[in-house]
């Protein structure tokens, strides 16, 4: 499969060997190559989320040196480490990370209890997107991430997963309330959760970053989705890369 | 792979008192047409306007729906188990309009599994050997164990966890459907890699598939489509697949469809 026209930028996957599901860096290429993906931001597996911060970020930091520009690397670091999370992102960093991912379920924080607003204060120095990822009760869902992203309004936000699934109510309402937040299609279909996005004045296809959430996922069923969903050209490719894209480096 | 499917969660459209969630108007005939492009032979269809405001002009309506061509649509109905006359409702449901099951939304009804209110009227399920499908996967009203501990309280009905646990709880939804012996599982908004482990770790012959058709905006109900493909995808072998598309449904629908 090949998507004349659009750079394609999967804005999130996990490699590595997480609980229930793994990715290796090989598996990925070759999805990649075989869908047309052309760069896809990497998170390490869910242990490295939660607890083994360095060893996940040296992971991706290698993963992305060898891929050649394919892949690159989201720096993670659990907020209760304090500086020592801080110590990580830099070091993270020098290695070529380029954004922060967030999971508040994984790291066992509250997105209000004030541990992650140091990270961010880091994102924003060295303007860094911040993936949060999203959907589960009570700590990590979309209505307040759109609060704290409202307290970090030159940080843009990831609203990882949109709240999947029954949270895909609190989507739109956050993303209104939020102008530095954008929406990822992972799991969502178009003839329902995506075509509010798209119809919503306030969010638009412009607010809308593609990403497959491998390796949970299928990952040609989550391309075929935004193939599938009508949109004008130009605004397919914003969603399937150029949004995303504005916001690396 | 090559295999019918019994669709064990779909709705029919929102006709009245759906005021968000609602998707788009469909017939009968639209429904059927999306099931063939599926690829699904047949389909239990839930209550839609009766999970906001549940009355009996809403179990009529969706009796009329699959009226429409029986060989390939069965009910399941709603009752609101706060309403004054929600038991003799239920019987109606089964004794007059033909409903094979009921369907419970707790977060979107406001009702609690553990509610005493809830007996009565799965014992009228129980004594027309029907069944009960519960949406679940959100808490606080719809997680599985709250679930197990209703189909506990009523081993003699078939309890189906309408959502496998979605996103955050399919974990506790196996452990539940393990330990609870009538307790079913329905991979409906299930991730991938969580349905993969659900096949894996339950009994196999409590595993259902469903798509949750009729939520959509487009009357093909494209994401149903999607889902009804993208479970092949899974790399589940196709001998279990087939039990879990087609013949645990049937064995659980008295060998419905013929």
């Amino acid at each position: 499969m090949t998507i004349s026209g659009a750079h394609v930028l999967d804005a999130h996957v996990r490699i590595g060997a997480s609980r229930e599901a793994a990715l290796p860096v090989d598996t990925l290429l070759a999805t990649m190559n075989r869908l047309g993906i052309d760069a896809a931001l990497i998170a390490p597996p869910e242990r490295c989320i939660a607890y083994h911060n360095a060893e996940g970020n040296a992971l991706t930091a290698e993963s992305a040196a060898a891929s050649g520009d394919r892949l690159r690397a989201y720096a993670v670091a659990n907020p209760w480490r304090g500086t020592d999370a801080i110590a990580d992102l830099d070091r993270a960093r020098s290695a070529g990370a380029v954004a922060l991912a967030v999971d508040p379920v994984l790291q066992g924080f509250d997105l209000h209890d004030g541990l992650l607003d140091p990270l961010l204060r880091k994102a924003s120095e060295w303007n860094w997107p911040v993936y949060v990822r999203t959907g589960t009760p009570p700590t990590a869902l979309p209505l307040p991430l759109a609060s704290l992203a409202r307290r970090h309004p030159d940080v843009t936000f990831i609203m990882g997963r949109s709240g999947a699934t029954d949270f895909w109510i609190d989507a739109v309402p956050a993303l209104r309330y939020a102008p530095n937040l954008l929406a990822d299609t992972s799991y969502a279909p178009w003839d329902t959760v995506l075509s509010g996005f798209g119809a919503d004045p306030a969010v638009g296809p412009g607010r809308v970053v593609f990403a497959t959430d491998a390796p949970y996922t299928v990952p040609d069923v989550e391309l075929q989705r935004i193939l599938d969903w009508p949109l004008p050209a130009a605004d397919r490719a914003r969603v399937l890369g150029e949004n995303l894209a504005h916001l690396l480096p | 792979m090559d295999i019918p499917i019994v669709d064990f969660h779909t709705h029919t459209p929102a006709w009245d008192h759906a005021s968000w969630l609602a998707g788009t108007a469909f017939t009968p005939a639209d429904f059927t047409a999306f099931l063939d492009s599926a690829g699904i032979r047949a389909a239990v269809v839930l209550s839609h306007d009766g999970l906001f405001h549940a009355t009996p002009e809403a179990n009529d309506r969706l009796a009329e729906f699959v009226a429409a061509d029986p060989d390939r649509m069965v009910a399941f109905g709603t009752v609101n188990a706060r309403y004054p006359g929600a038991v003799e409702e239920m019987e109606r449901c089964f004794g007059t309009l033909g409903i094979r099951g009921l369907k419970i939304h707790p977060w979107l009804q406001g009702v609690s599994m553990h509610e005493p209110s809830l007996d009565p009227i799965a014992e009228v399920v129980a004594a027309h050997g029907g069944i009960v499908l519960c949406h679940d996967g959100t808490p606080p009203y719809a997680t599985a164990t709250q679930i197990a501990a209703f189909a506990r309280r009523h081993p003699t009905v078939p309890v189906v966890l309408g959502h496998a646990g979605l996103h955050d709880t399919w974990r506790e939804a196996i452990a539940a459907v393990t330990e609870t012996a009538n307790l079913y599982i329905c991979l409906c908004g299930v991730p991938p890699y969580a349905g993969r482990q659900i096949i894996e770790r339950c009994p196999t012959d409590r595993v259902l598939f469903g798509s949750d058709a009729g939520l959509s905006d487009q009357v093909g109900q494209a994401y149903a489509v999607a889902r009804a493909h993208e479970i092949t995808r899974w790399g589940v072998d196709e001998a279990t697949l087939r039990r879990v598309l087609y013949d645990n449904p049937r064995d659980l629908l008295g060998g419905w469809p013929q």
